[in-house]
């Protein structure tokens, strides 16, 4: 109570205090008639002397220290007034939105946390207890003990358990950076191998165990080099004959193709002999009317000669006779046979010599076989739909040779060439771009406001 | 007779293969997904050698994979991946439609990655293996890398090609390792000698690219994604090898933030950090062992190979190279800080300059323009191709036919290895003769020889190199001025000169060791049977007739030395 009082009258002492709630106070002076009551005794002092006024007051200072973090009449006119000058505001502005931006992408707190934030200006009192140790004398005395314990080497025993205790993982969900972070960090790969401690069988069972990955794989698709080196036409100031010579390649490439063009555009062209002439239109008005007779009659004899022939049946004597006959020849084949036999006995030389001819020729195949599938290993495979595609021949013309490295004109483009490089070596199928097919056809449609105008 | 009747198409071809379209479905894919996984895992379609029996009898064109393949594929964890992605989208579009944000910001949150490490180390099991298949990777990243960042690929993809090729490039410099250059019309290839591989990669002019519309993207992409995995660890076992510090560090900045020490690398003007720091590498020396005979010989051999490894490696050491804003300026920094010279450029180009071009003590100055206002007396101006052409050639070319305004000699290709008797361009006999020590005939003898003896030494104090270079400037104005005047001056008496084997003792050596190679010839031929003989005589007169064929070749035409005739034209599509 005595702090209070005081406080009231240094208050009321000071000619600038301001009371936020300046009418309370002369409510209570104009109120009527006073309550006479015995003053002696102290229960009657706290229950009709009137402290209305002293707690309002009190109130209003407490409440100007939670809110402005001291009293109002005792500030000083900078922090209470500012000059309004409009372009300060907009300053201002910003760093806050910047702040709540910021925030609000990472994290907002919670609305219920700011409710119960610590929104007063006056500082917490302290705590003095923070300062003064309770038993601090037996506290003092166990340290001087473990000081002198461990002077002599002996650990104390919670600190043994800790060393006793195993390593924890330490693996425990860290996150996987993407394999394009421009940081990130390279060990040693091929270093030390970490020996597999667990048994095999477990980790084959677990389907923790890595599976072998077959030798096959590791054998490349072509025997081609990775980089293939332009030919010397190709260099930004080329040896006259080099760069002839890498022109004429390309103008090979070139005629080739026009000639796929040209016979394309052959095969398309009309041919002279099927349009129609004014003989042949006539020849075809006047068809079927004029008969041919003569020739439909010989063939239906030739039909019935045939037929009659093959119907007749062969006599006993013509059958004996041919089987005689068969015989004969038979005996006269055999003959021959045999003396082919003894004359190849003549012949062993020539025999020798297309026999060599034979082999040597079933070797020439091998050889080019052999050839074949070597040269087979450097070509681009057939993969898929599309068949391998070479890319255009780099080549500058001859006037467009530049004098020196600064007027140097790049001639194509060294993506198409790793990507038609890896086509080449048959690591990726060729493929096309996907068109783009419209489903439904698209209405055009003038809008109103625009039809107005034209 | 008892048995089932065999059915048609169940053993055989027609079991081994299954169609793109079943494999997808028997591992329940998109054919996005399929294909992906396809070229993450290194399985490739296969053409079938009866397809109408694998086909069941149809003989509509289809893709077909080896069964054994997809099986394998079953096993593959990433599959579940793929699977768990395609239900994360499925969940994250419909949150967007019902505009559920905190519901898309959970599902974002724990979006399903996957990671490549197990697959690269199954494919390539060993360290070797990765490097020989590091062609492919090495184009592919470089090409990504000069990408504009429109939406054809992600962005990140970009910056992390970016940061393995120039990763890539710090260790062939470390390395020295770089032996060819070929300036073509599609790109700048190179060919490097890393762990006794040969690699070679395809990188593109800086902003050369229309992008072509027949090209797919994702396929590339999914390629792209394989290949950096395998790159980024393939560097970070060379940078081990090496010695260096993973990710490289720059040895001036060691303490700097990753983009900007990003820059520094890029610029490829300054040497890495090691591990362990030491002073210099010591020169690696074959070990010697007692050996007889053959093996000693090809112990000589291979000695006498390495020195001039040893030598090419610094070619370019001690001198000072400016370059010109015109130039290429990181493919000519690479090369030239990989064969140990000094590179700066202008401030305004490019962060990592070394110093100005007022420094007096630069040597060279690369330009690629018609003229220059401003020139320094005691440094070349050469055009670019002075630097790719020594490279090539092993040895530092007279600087002469480079220079500034000159037309220069054509650009040949080091990738072309003539055998005997096929045509050689008269450039390359020139630059042959120049490599084996012959000096090019010429008007001015007294200048050539200087040249050489100024490229013999290199170990000149730099006053001595000032006085000469001056003196040289000097005479060579006074050549290019009678040069001018016509020909005229081509009369003059000059004093005779001595042929190199009727000298020196090394001469002598050489035509002996000739003569002795010839006598060994002849016996042999003499020593053959007759069926070879005709053979051989076959042989050598194929081979008379082309060079002979090249000959004609090379006298016919009066050669212009700027191509302007236009004997093939076509246009292009």
């Amino acid at each position: 109570m005595a702090a209070v009082k005081r406080l009231k009258r240094v208050a009321a002492a000071q000619p600038g205090f301001i009371s936020f709630k300046s009418s309370a106070g002369s409510d209570d002076l104009n109120s009527g008639q006073r309550k006479r009551v015995n003053k002696n005794k102290k229960k009657n002092w706290n229950k009709h002397s009137d402290i209305q006024d002293v707690e309002e007051f009190l109130d209003d200072v407490r409440l100007q220290e939670r809110a402005t973090g001291g009293l109002i009449s005792e500030k000083p006119d900078d922090s209470l007034f500012f000059v309004d000058i409009g372009e300060q505001r907009k300053y201002v502005q910003p760093e806050v939105q910047e702040g709540k931006k910021g925030k609000k992408s990472k994290s907002r707190p919670l609305r219920i946390d700011l409710i119960l934030q610590h929104d007063s200006l006056v500082p917490p009192p302290k705590d003095i207890l923070a300062h003064q140790q309770p038993n601090a004398k037996k506290l003092r005395r166990i340290a001087e003990n473990a000081a002198k314990l461990a002077a002599m080497g002996v650990l104390p025993r919670r600190q043994k358990r800790l060393l006793n205790r195993r390593p924890a993982i330490t693996a425990s969900k860290s996150k996987t950076a993407a394999n394009n972070f421009p940081d990130r960090p390279y060990y040693d790969l091929w270093g030390g191998d970490a020996k597999e401690t667990a048994d095999p069988y477990y980790l084959e069972q677990t389907g923790k165990k890595r599976v072998k990955r077959p030798e096959k794989l590791n054998s490349k698709p072509s025997v081609l080099p990775a980089v293939e080196v332009i030919a010397p036409g190709g260099s930004y100031n080329p040896d006259f004959f080099s760069h002839q010579a890498l022109l004429l390649e390309a103008h090979e490439v070139e005629v080739k193709r026009e000639r796929a063009e040209l016979r394309i555009e052959r095969q398309l062209a009309v041919n002279r002999d099927d349009t129609a002439t004014e003989e042949t239109v006539f020849q075809e008005l006047v068809e079927g009317l004029v008969e041919e007779e003569e020739d439909e009659d010989e063939e239906e004899e030739d039909v019935s000669i045939r037929g009659g022939l093959q119907q007749e049946k062969k006599t006993e004597k013509e059958r004996r006779r041919e089987r005689a006959d068969k015989i004969k020849s038979q005996q006269k084949q055999a003959a021959r046979v045999f003396t082919d036999k003894k004359q190849q006995l003549f012949q062993l030389r020539s025999i020798q010599a297309t026999l060599k001819r034979g082999e040597q020729q079933t070797r020439e195949r091998v050889a080019q076989r052999k050839a074949n599938q070597e040269a087979e290993k450097s070509m681009p495979r057939r993969l898929g739909r599309l068949r391998f595609q070479a890319q255009d021949l780099e080549v500058q013309l001859s006037d467009e040779i530049p004098g020196s490295l600064r007027t140097l004109k790049p001639e194509g483009s060294v993506l198409k060439d790793r990507f038609k490089s890896m086509q080449k070596r048959n690591m990726i199928e060729p493929r096309e771009r996907a068109k783009f097919k419209r489903r439904h056809k698209v209405k055009y449609v003038e809008k109103r406001a625009f039809r107005e105008i034209t | 007779m008892g048995g089932l009747q065999k059915k048609k198409y169940e053993r055989g071809s027609a079991t081994n293969y299954i169609t793109r379209n079943k494999a997808r479905k028997k591992l329940q894919l998109s054919l996005a997904d399929f294909r992906r996984l396809c070229i993450l895992k290194g399985i490739y379609p296969h053409e079938p050698k009866h397809k109408k029996k694998v086909n069941k009898g149809s003989t509509a064109p289809r893709t077909f994979y080896l069964f054994k393949d997809i099986r394998f594929l079953l096993h593959e964890p990433i599959v579940r991946k793929f699977r768990e992605y395609k239900v994360f989208v499925r969940k994250l579009r419909k949150a967007y439609g019902k505009a559920e944000w905190t519901g898309v910001e959970r599902l974002r949150d724990n979006k399903p990655g996957y990671k490549l490490d197990h697959i690269i180390k199954e494919r390539y099991p060993t360290f070797i293996d990765a490097l020989r298949d590091i062609d492919d990777a090495l184009s592919m990243c470089f090409l990504f890398s000069t990408f504009a960042r429109t939406g054809k690929c992600h962005v990140q993809t970009i910056t992390l090609c970016r940061r393995l090729t120039v990763e890539w490039m710090n260790y062939v410099v470390t390395s020295r390792s770089l032996r060819k250059v070929f300036l073509s019309i599609k790109g700048i290839y190179y060919q490097a000698e890393v762990l006794g591989q040969l690699i070679t990669w395809l990188v593109p002019y800086q902003f050369a690219h229309d992008h072509p519309t027949d090209v797919d993207y994702r396929v590339m992409a999914t390629f792209t994604e394989m290949y950096t995995t395998l790159f980024g660890f393939i560097n970070f076992r060379l940078y081990q090898t090496l010695n260096l510090v993973y990710p490289p560090k720059v040895t001036q900045y060691l303490d700097l933030t990753f983009s900007c020490a990003q820059q520094k690398l890029s610029a490829l003007s300054a040497s890495l950090a090691r591990v362990v720091a030491t002073a210099e590498e010591e020169e690696n020396q074959l070990d010697l062992f007692p050996t007889e005979g053959e093996d000693q010989e090809n112990m000589q051999a291979r000695e006498k190979e390495q020195k001039e490894q040893e030598a090419q490696k610094r070619l370019f050491e001690g001198l000072k190279f400016f370059l010109n804003r015109e130039v290429p300026r990181e493919s000519l920094a690479f090369i030239l800080r990989c064969f140990g010279a000094e590179v700066s450029w202008d401030k305004s180009l490019c962060i990592g300059g070394t110093y100005e071009v007022t420094d007096e003590t630069i040597t060279h100055q690369i330009v690629d323009r018609p003229d220059m206002d401003k020139q320094y007396i005691n440094r070349y101006y050469i055009q670019p191709q002075w630097v790719f052409d020594s490279v090539n050639a092993q040895m530092r070319l007279p600087v002469e036919d480079y220079f500034l305004g000159t037309t220069l000699p054509p650009h040949l290709s080091p990738f072309v290895e003539e055998k005997d008797g096929d045509y050689v361009p008269p450039e390359k006999l020139k630059l042959m003769a120049l490599q084996r020590g012959e000096k090019p005939v010429q008007e001015d003898e007294e200048e050539e020889d200087e040249e050489e003896e100024e490229e013999d030494d290199d170990e000149e104090e730099d006053d001595d190199v000032d006085d000469e270079e001056l003196t040289e400037e000097k005479n060579l104005k006074k050549l290019e001025g009678t040069r001018a005047q016509g020909k005229t001056l081509a009369v003059k008496v000059t004093p005779g000169k001595v042929k190199p084997w009727e000298t020196g003792s090394v001469g002598n050596k050489v035509r002996l060791e000739q003569e002795e190679k010839a006598e060994e010839k002849r016996l042999a031929i003499m020593m053959m049977k007759k069926k070879e003989k005709y053979l051989y005589d076959k042989i050598m007169f194929g081979k008379k007739r082309t060079t002979r064929e090249v000959s004609s070749l090379r006298c016919a035409p009066a050669k212009p030395t700027r191509p302007s005739l236009r004997p093939f034209a076509c246009r292009w599509r």
